[in-house]
């Protein structure tokens, strides 16, 4: 399983700037990897260049490996005519009720699988939303700030499950957590600030597993690391 | 809901008659003119009934005519929701068609027709059908994408979840323009009633537009106004009981 970009170019029909410019890198194996960076940099656009979506670029996306992949974003909603338990259970595949039922307690979201989408909070919204893409086949899930408005601790409690649960996958976890993306991933690649001319550089996290001894030391490199980076 | 229309209407209806009044008080002009309030009370008494029938026969061709025009909407506006050649053809006739004031052709329909029931019902849905399209294309042609992302990366987006998706994402919309498409029907009806009919509130009016008799219109406005304030108030409380039943308030919504 990799996933390898080779100097690749894309830029938004109607403008100028470039918002991904001469971009190299490779991914290898299943894990947990991220894509970190400032707002703006175009951490979304290559997620959407990566799930093969219908822009043109330039340069290469070579997929290795890889059937599925799936792109999930904080904002996205489950229609609000049913219940979310109700709306999860249509789209879990057969066979698969029982790891529903485990996301579902590992996500903290059981008291809540009788209410309406909209009556959720966005931190539960997001949560729910996440196993719904868990449920379905894919080699490789973008996570595009897929935790945010989730307290740290279940954040924490949520990616090691991930991390466990589905260890022959590839995620792509966008996060501006520094902390969570330096003690969770495997591969960060950190995109430079555009304004000081800063490229990409592939970091390697601690890629912390279940029931992990921190390194207070390492993390803490790791984490300079990320900040010289950009 | 009911009886917010029924009041908004009497209110207009009131400052109206009030208009009317002062300038026959202000012009010194006779009943014959502008007939006074005993004039118009004595008319009530004698054309109620017969006017409210009258009424009933339009709102029935109304209602008749405002159904096919949804039916009419919904159909054309799935199909030309799409972005391929078909569903551009579709936006585009529309849009122009629209344009055109529908009234327009009514005379051509009475030709080819005669007088009568058919007549009535084609202006009425014509009338308000291009509106009522206009709607349902705008909102059946633009993607809710934060809902149907998970469906088409999934690949279980058929085109009856897309149309369920956007309609109930447009519920409110859609409900306020179909009772809003009830007062447009109701026009139409009489409209053609009012060129070439035998029947309906509108022939009665041109009656009485012929015997210059303002109290007999003041009369059938009022039954007008009635009676579409009741229609429209059903739709309305129907749209919100629909609204109730197939979704809840948003939190959001209530704080």
């Amino acid at each position: 399983m990799q996933l390898e970009c080779k100097h690749l170019n894309f830029t938004y029909p109607g403008s100028d700037v470039a918002v991904i410019n001469n971009l190299s890198f490779s991914m290898k194996n299943p894990g947990f990897n991220a894509l970190f960076g400032p707002s703006g940099v175009g951490k979304t656009s290559l997620a959407k260049l990566i799930a093969r979506g219908n822009a043109r670029y330039d340069g290469d996306i070579m997929w290795d490996d890889m059937e599925t992949i799936l792109y999930t974003y904080n904002l996205e909603r489950l229609p609000g005519w049913s219940s979310t338990g109700g709306h999860l259970s249509k789209v879990t595949p057969p066979g698969k009720e029982g790891l529903k039922e485990h996301l579902v307690q590992v996500f903290e979201l059981t008291d809540v699988l009788g209410s309406r989408f909209s009556q959720l909070s966005m931190g539960q919204q997001n949560r729910i939303n996440l196993i719904r893409y868990l449920l379905q086949e894919f080699d490789l899930l973008i996570l595009d700030e897929s935790l945010a408005n989730v307290d740290e601790k279940l954040r924490e409690t949520i990616i090691l499950a991930i991390k466990d649960l589905f260890a022959d996958k590839m995620f792509l976890y966008i996060s501006h957590n520094l902390m969570e993306v330096s003690k969770f991933c495997r591969q960060i690649l950190v995109f430079g600030k555009p304004s000081e001319n800063k490229g990409c550089f592939m970091i390697s996290g601690q890629d912390y597993q279940n029931k992990y001894h921190l390194d207070k030391k390492k993390l803490d490199l790791t984490m300079l690391e990320i900040m010289n980076a950009f | 809901m009911l009886f917010r229309r029924i009041y908004q209407f009497l209110i207009v209806y009131i400052i109206g008659i009030g208009f009317l009044l002062a300038i026959k008080a202000v012009l010194s002009l006779s009943d014959y003119v502008i007939p006074g309030i005993p004039l118009v009370i004595e008319t009530a008494g004698q054309v109620f009934t017969g006017y409210f029938f009258d009424v009933m026969n339009t709102l029935s061709v109304t209602v008749l005519g405002q159904g096919i025009s949804i039916i009419m909407a919904f159909t054309v506006g799935i199909a030309g929701r799409k972005s391929s050649w078909i569903g551009s053809f579709i936006k585009v006739t529309a849009y122009n068609i629209q344009a055109y004031p529908i009234v327009a052709l009514a005379p051509i329909i009475f030709i080819l027709l005669g007088d009568g029931f058919i007549p009535r019902l084609m202006i009425a849905s014509m009338i308000c059908y291009f509106p009522l399209l206009l709607s349902v294309l705008g909102i059946m042609a633009t993607p809710v994408t934060d809902i149907e992302h998970f469906y088409i990366v999934t690949g279980r987006m058929r085109w009856q979840l897309e149309v369920k998706i956007r309609a109930f994402e447009n519920l409110s919309k859609l409900t306020t323009v179909i009772a809003g498409s009830a007062t447009l029907a109701m026009a139409g009806t009489i409209v053609a009633e009012f060129i070439a009919a035998n029947a309906g509130i509108g022939y009665s009016i041109r009656i009485a537009l012929y015997q210059s008799d303002l109290a007999k219109i003041l009369i059938a406005l009022f039954m007008i106004g009635i009676i579409i304030s009741i229609y429209q108030g059903i739709l309305e409380t129907l749209g919100e009981v629909i609204k109730v039943k197939w979704s809840i308030s948003k939190k959001g919504e209530v704080l």
